[in-house]
């Protein structure tokens, strides 16, 4: 297995697969795999949806992975992919809310989801120029799109973990992202003035 | 700067969330997660038990032959005189050979009380079996390890044949659901199981003998297959389960008297069985405990906690007799204990009512 330092799943003697599998005689055992990732899935979400759907999608994340944890793939050591592919199908519920945020922040630079933090770290609440664009392209993916894009972006999966997540090849996952960086280099470059308006499709 | 760049600095100031915000999720799952392990009981197999519920319940017990009365009378006599004779040995049988539970225990003879328990089983009265349509309510109670945790407390429906359940989500809702057929479930709906312990041999030996060979216990799922399970620690674990089940299926009903007559004895002929006095359920009635001590270095001691007179199913208690760590962290410390109760059950004409 490969112990990525950083990552509390994989860096301690016990990896998620083994809490996964104790899990199934001792079901408190779980816990710990909330307490290792629900944080930094909360944030993810957050970024995403706001921070009060985050609460939720969060906690029907867990409750999901735990009801089908005898499912779990336990040559697998790190259950980030697992749990942000459960999340992925609970985000894609809301994806009117998300596209109709980023065009809001694309419109008129406001971002109401930065606000949704505002009152617990200092956000930036008013977007850069940059930011504007960007969110604009982010409108007009497709949510497969969206969701690798993110997924490589915002909660830094590899390729692989991403194919894991969503499940779906690793091939599929380079295309994706490569459809997905077109419009968003476009929108930086000022190049594909269609992307926001073709976001009208998905919303 | 690039635009995975640009992107990555977009709501980057976006927080971690702290315990506190992830305090009623963490919350939730840890409930769904005591509802698993009440319901489960004993029967490490019934993880795969769609929706993670026990799926089946107790009948309100119905009222003893004199005969019982009698009977508990004799074993009151009988415990006294096995715990007076047990001060001069070593703890007691299965008690301190591997370490012992942490806090000091009393045990009974086991012969001496589970044949007292088969005396008082073999007498009980039978009842006619529920219909199909008919649910299951079973009310019980959880405590978990740790000292700050609550008793928590779980209602359940089930219909007789197991094609629906009923209960309160986490966040308060009814919710009646279907339950698919699932052939990788080796889970029983309550009329399956109570088919199932009509057909058991009533002959302590013969159903020893079942029980060891009964392919349905031995025979695990592929991503399994690599547990293996000592033939006598799976005996006291089959049996401990049929006496839970039926305490829950509509014990009437569903249990043989002479079947349960038959479990006891067969318990007092596995290897490393014993019976602890004084261990309470999760709402705290004393019981007696019966247990099974495997070889090795058991890492807790499970008891199956029965009323000590009329030797009718109150819960079970579980008792850490060593740290259980997952690699580094401390999970549940020596001497942690999680019990459970049944504090109520009846059989209804619709998912909701309790009587």
């Amino acid at each position: 297995m490969i112990a990525h330092a950083d990552r509390p799943g994989a860096a301690h003697g016990a990896d998620d697969a083994e809490v996964i599998r104790r899990s199934l005689d001792e079901p408190d055992a779980f816990a710990l795999l909330f307490d290792r990732h629900a944080p930094e899935l909360h944030r993810y979400v957050t970024r995403r949806l706001g921070d009060s759907l985050a609460d939720d999608i969060v906690s029907d994340t867990f409750l999901a992975a735990f009801r089908r944890r005898d499912r779990y793939d336990t040559t697998r050591p790190d259950a980030r992919p697992w749990l942000y592919g459960i999340a992925a199908n609970l985000i894609g519920k809301h994806r009117r809310t998300e596209v109709r945020s980023y065009r809001a922040l694309a419109r008129t630079g406001a971002d109401e989801v930065a606000e949704s933090y505002a009152d617990r770290v200092e956000a930036e609440v008013t977007a850069s120029a940059a930011q504007r664009e960007l969110a604009g392209a982010l409108a007009s993916l497709s949510v497969g799109d969206r969701d690798v894009l993110l997924l490589v972006a915002w909660a830094d999966l590899s390729y692989e973990e991403v194919a894991d997540a969503l499940d779906i090849p690793v091939g599929t996952v380079r295309s994706r992202l490569h459809r997905a960086r077109k419009r968003t280099r476009a929108a930086l470059g000022g190049v594909d003035p269609t992307a926001v308006e073709e976001g009208t499709r998905h919303g | 700067m690039d635009d995975l760049e640009t992107l990555r600095g977009m709501r980057a100031e976006a927080p971690r969330a702290e315990a506190d915000r992830l305090r009623p999720a963490r919350d939730r799952l840890l409930t769904e997660a005591a509802a698993v392990s009440a319901g489960r009981g004993r029967a490490r197999r019934a993880w795969r038990r769609s929706g993670g519920r026990g799926a089946v319940m107790r009948r309100r017990s119905i009222g003893r032959a004199g005969v019982v009365l009698a009977g508990a009378l004799a074993l009151v006599t009988a415990v006294a005189l096995v715990v007076a004779q047990a001060g001069g040995r070593s703890g007691g049988e299965g008690g301190t050979a591997h370490g012992g539970p942490p806090q000091a225990v009393r045990y009974a003879d086991k012969a001496v009380v589970l044949e007292q328990a088969a005396l008082v089983a073999g007498s009980r009265s039978t009842a006619s079996e529920p219909r199909p349509d008919q649910w299951l309510y079973r009310k019980y109670v959880v405590r978990q390890p740790g000292q700050d945790s609550e008793p928590r407390v779980f209602e359940e429906w089930t219909r007789y044949d197991g094609r629906q359940r009923a209960g309160y989500d986490p966040m308060g809702r009814f919710e009646v659901t279907d339950v698919p057929p699932d052939p990788g479930d080796d889970d029983l709906s309550p009329e399956a199981y109570a088919g199932k312990l009509r057909k058991l041999p009533r002959d302590p030996d013969k159903l020893l003998a079942h029980v060891r060979g009964d392919r349905h216990w031995i025979d695990l799922p592929a991503e399994e297959a690599h547990l293996t399970e000592d033939p006598d620690v799976r005996a006291f674990r089959v049996l401990s389960l049929y006496l839970e089940q039926a305490a829950y299926l509509g014990q009437a009903a569903a249990m043989p008297p002479k079947l349960e007559a038959a479990i006891y004895r067969a318990m007092a002929r596995i290897p490393g069985v014993g019976v602890a006095l004084d261990v309470r359920d999760a709402v705290g009635r004393p019981g007696i405990g019966v247990f099974h001590t495997p070889a090795g270095q058991p890492l807790m001691r499970e008891y199956l906690v029965l009323q000590p007179e009329t030797f009718r199913c109150l819960g079970s208690s579980r008792v850490w007799l060593r740290d259980e760590r997952i690699g580094s962290e401390l999970v549940f410390p020596s001497g942690s204990v999680y019990s459970s109760a049944e504090t109520a059950s009846a059989i209804v004409d619709r998912p909701g009512e309790r009587s």
